[in-house]
């Protein structure tokens, strides 16, 4: 690691620390704030070449963390200039909420859960209250701090809504994690897209793998009435004029039991108020909030004794040890998490910063293709069983490259 | 008004008149005056506007632009910061923080079109530089509420959404960008205002209708007073009086 080196010192202020990862728009490294002597994450921007100055995507983020201020939304602690470059400088993170469902030897208590949730929920209502869609939900933008405390992350698609009639891109979230709506091409949507992926971030944590995982828009739609049956139009009544509405055979709608063996009832009763289908009969995040089963026991896990993955060098570690991997015992269910024949995954997190979707696909390039080493900290080595955990899509360079012009042009 | 403008960073921010009007002592040396100062932000307020009508952006984008000129220069000095380049550069910066990008390179190419003057001439790389000293002296601080939304609910509200009374508010709101208002009012402030304006213009009765809104009269008469002055001493500003400003920086 990098020697504490005051030459290293950037805006006079911080520390440059060992680079953390590369994002969307530039390298993120980490950095002792010589001010407070608190860790932080800085992620450099890259303006240099480009001719359009500073990028699109950062300056969102900017402009809506610097009217975010909650205990469960990243702090955005600084901005500043240096050598032409703008950097942001954010809290330090320690992991993020993927890392901690996909660790096999994690247990998550129901408790644990529901502190798991309870955070999330509290950070997105803070996002609805003042009118900000985050837009990419999903438990890699959630990160974990030091004290466990949970934090919403990467708002570089997020936006403010309200403006009545507004016509938004549908090109939002990881697919995974897209509401039906959009599925379905509509360009006025509102906070619902978020609730929707959040019920798909906690149907993830009791199942321990992602719970809708298409290959395809129209495969997401077919896994998701597949799980909750095709709507009719009693459920949904606006569904039939949406942009890209096709029929789809119909398909009854199994028990929800079924599906969540160990839930409680009272998860269950939330979870199908998050996943209604008609966006304006879905349950608020307010509501999901005020729902018994945040009050009715078990009470929600005190975030700092919430179950984390390890620390990184330990980690680093224990890959090298033959023991660990086929050792680990888990539930039946859980191996489905596993699953041969997928492009590989590297690093559910880098653990520290948000990983984010350019960033992921080019950490797994680098290490598929070039073999480059980069540690990534991983609970558990896959390469060991020449198995791989799913590839989570995420944005695709084609989205993203269509969302850009989508922004760049239709919201004149 | 949204409900958030109560939260927002906007509402934090709200300056006395007073320290919207001083003049940066840099400035002040080159026998800048606060009449001067107004008149200068007048002029790039409406060379915002031009150009923003030439590569054709919502008047949202204007009314941001113009707001973060405005909140610049009471920071920063005009020497410091030309306002021939500040004006274009905070029309960049706003078109993206409003989610309609216009190129900087269109900028450029529409500046030379409205400006034959060298003094205006400034290439894609002096507004990219601006561009992160703006966001500097803006301490990173981009969301601005604007009137508009606030009028079209009240003018519903108070059952004067008809064509003429609409044209005419709107109207009287873009003009307030004009001057300093939205540094120092809420917008919904500024919004009954124009509607007060507009409604004793064409002679309307809305006395029961702000009686009931239970906002402070006092406060929505001040402000018209002062847009009213502004239309007043309009008459006057000159392109002589804004060339001369402009000169002695």
């Amino acid at each position: 690691m990098t020697e504490l080196d005051p030459s290293k010192k950037v805006a006079d202020r911080y520390l440059k620390r060992e680079v953390l990862g590369e994002g969307t728009y530039g390298v993120v490294y980490k950095a002792i704030d010589t001010q407070t002597g608190q860790t932080v994450a800085i992620k450099k921007i890259r303006i240099g070449k480009q001719k359009e100055g500073v990028n699109f995507t950062a300056l969102r983020e900017i402009k809506l963390l610097k009217e975010l201020n909650d205990p469960n939304i990243i702090e955005l602690i600084d901005c500043f200039p240096h050598k032409g470059n703008l950097h942001l400088v954010f809290e330090f993170m320690e992991t993020d909420l993927e890392a901690v469902i996909r660790d096999r030897n994690i247990f998550l208590s129901p408790g644990d859960i529901k502190s798991y949730l309870q955070m999330t929920f509290k950070g997105l209502a803070h996002c609805h209250k003042k009118w900000i869609l985050h837009r990419d939900m999903k438990p890699n933008n959630l990160l974990i701090g030091p004290n466990g405390q949970l934090k919403l992350a990467d708002f570089g698609l997020a936006r403010i809504f309200g403006s009545p009639d507004r016509r938004f891109t549908h090109q939002v979230f990881a697919r995974w994690y897209r509401a039906p709506e959009l599925l379905f091409g509509t360009k006025q949507y509102g906070p619902g897209v978020d609730v929707w992926a959040a019920a798909c971030i906690f149907a993830e944590l009791l199942l321990r793998r992602p719970f809708l995982q298409g290959s395809s828009d129209m495969d997401q739609l077919g896994k998701i009435f597949a799980a909750f049956g095709t709507p009719s139009p009693s459920q949904w009544s606006d569904m039939v004029y949406l942009p890209d509405y096709v029929e789809y055979q119909y398909v009854p709608a199994p028990p929800l039991r079924s599906l969540f063996p160990m839930a409680s009832e009272d998860a269950l009763d939330l979870l199908s108020k998050m996943f209604t289908y008609d966006p304006k009969e879905r349950i608020s995040v307010q509501q999901a909030l005020e729902h018994r089963y945040f009050t009715c026991p078990p009470p929600p896990t005190d975030p700092d004794k919430l179950p984390r993955p390890a620390p990184k060098k330990e980690i680093k570690e224990s890959d090298l040890n033959p023991r660990e991997g086929p050792t680990v015992l888990s539930p039946p269910r859980k191996t489905r998490r596993v699953m041969p024949g997928r492009d590989g995954l590297e690093g559910s997190s880098l653990q520290g910063d948000k990983v984010d979707d350019t960033h992921s696909n080019l950490k797994q390039a680098a290490g598929d293709n070039i073999g480059k080493s980069d540690p990534a900290p991983m609970s558990l080595d896959f390469s060991i069983f020449g198995l791989k955990p799913p590839n989570r899509p995420t944005i695709n360079s084609a989205d993203r490259s269509h969302l850009k012009r989508k922004l760049d042009l239709e919201f004149q | 008004m949204a409900a958030n403008f109560w939260t927002s960073s906007h509402y934090k921010h709200l300056l006395d008149q007073e320290d919207v009007d001083m003049v940066n002592p840099l400035d002040k040396e080159k026998g800048v005056t606060l009449e001067d100062f107004k008149l200068i932000k007048m002029h790039m307020s409406n060379y915002i506007l031009k150009l923003a009508q030439q590569v054709k952006v919502r008047q949202r984008v204007v009314a941001t632009a113009v707001t973060y000129m405005r909140r610049v220069y009471t920071r920063k000095s005009m020497t410091d910061y030309d306002p021939r380049l500040v004006a274009p550069t905070c029309l960049y910066l706003a078109s993206k923080a409003e989610e309609s990008t216009v190129q900087a390179r269109l900028l450029v190419f529409y500046i030379k079109k409205l400006y034959a003057d060298d003094k205006y001439r400034y290439e894609i790389k002096d507004i990219l530089e601006m561009e992160m000293k703006i966001l500097e002296a803006l301490d990173y601080y981009l969301v601005v509420f604007h009137p508009y939304r606030s009028l079209s609910g009240f003018l519903q509200d108070a059952g004067l959404n008809d064509l003429s009374m609409t044209q005419l508010t709107w109207g009287l709101v873009n003009d307030t960008y004009k001057m300093d208002l939205i540094l120092v009012h809420p917008p919904h402030l500024i919004a009954l205002a124009c509607i007060y304006i507009a409604s004793v213009l064409r002679e309307k009765d809305t006395t029961v209708w702000y009686e009931e809104l239970r906002v402070d009269m006092n406060v929505i008469k001040n402000i018209s007073m002062e847009i009213l002055d502004f239309y007043e001493s309009n008459r006057m500003f000159t392109d002589e009086r804004i060339n001369a400003a402009l000169h002695k920086l």
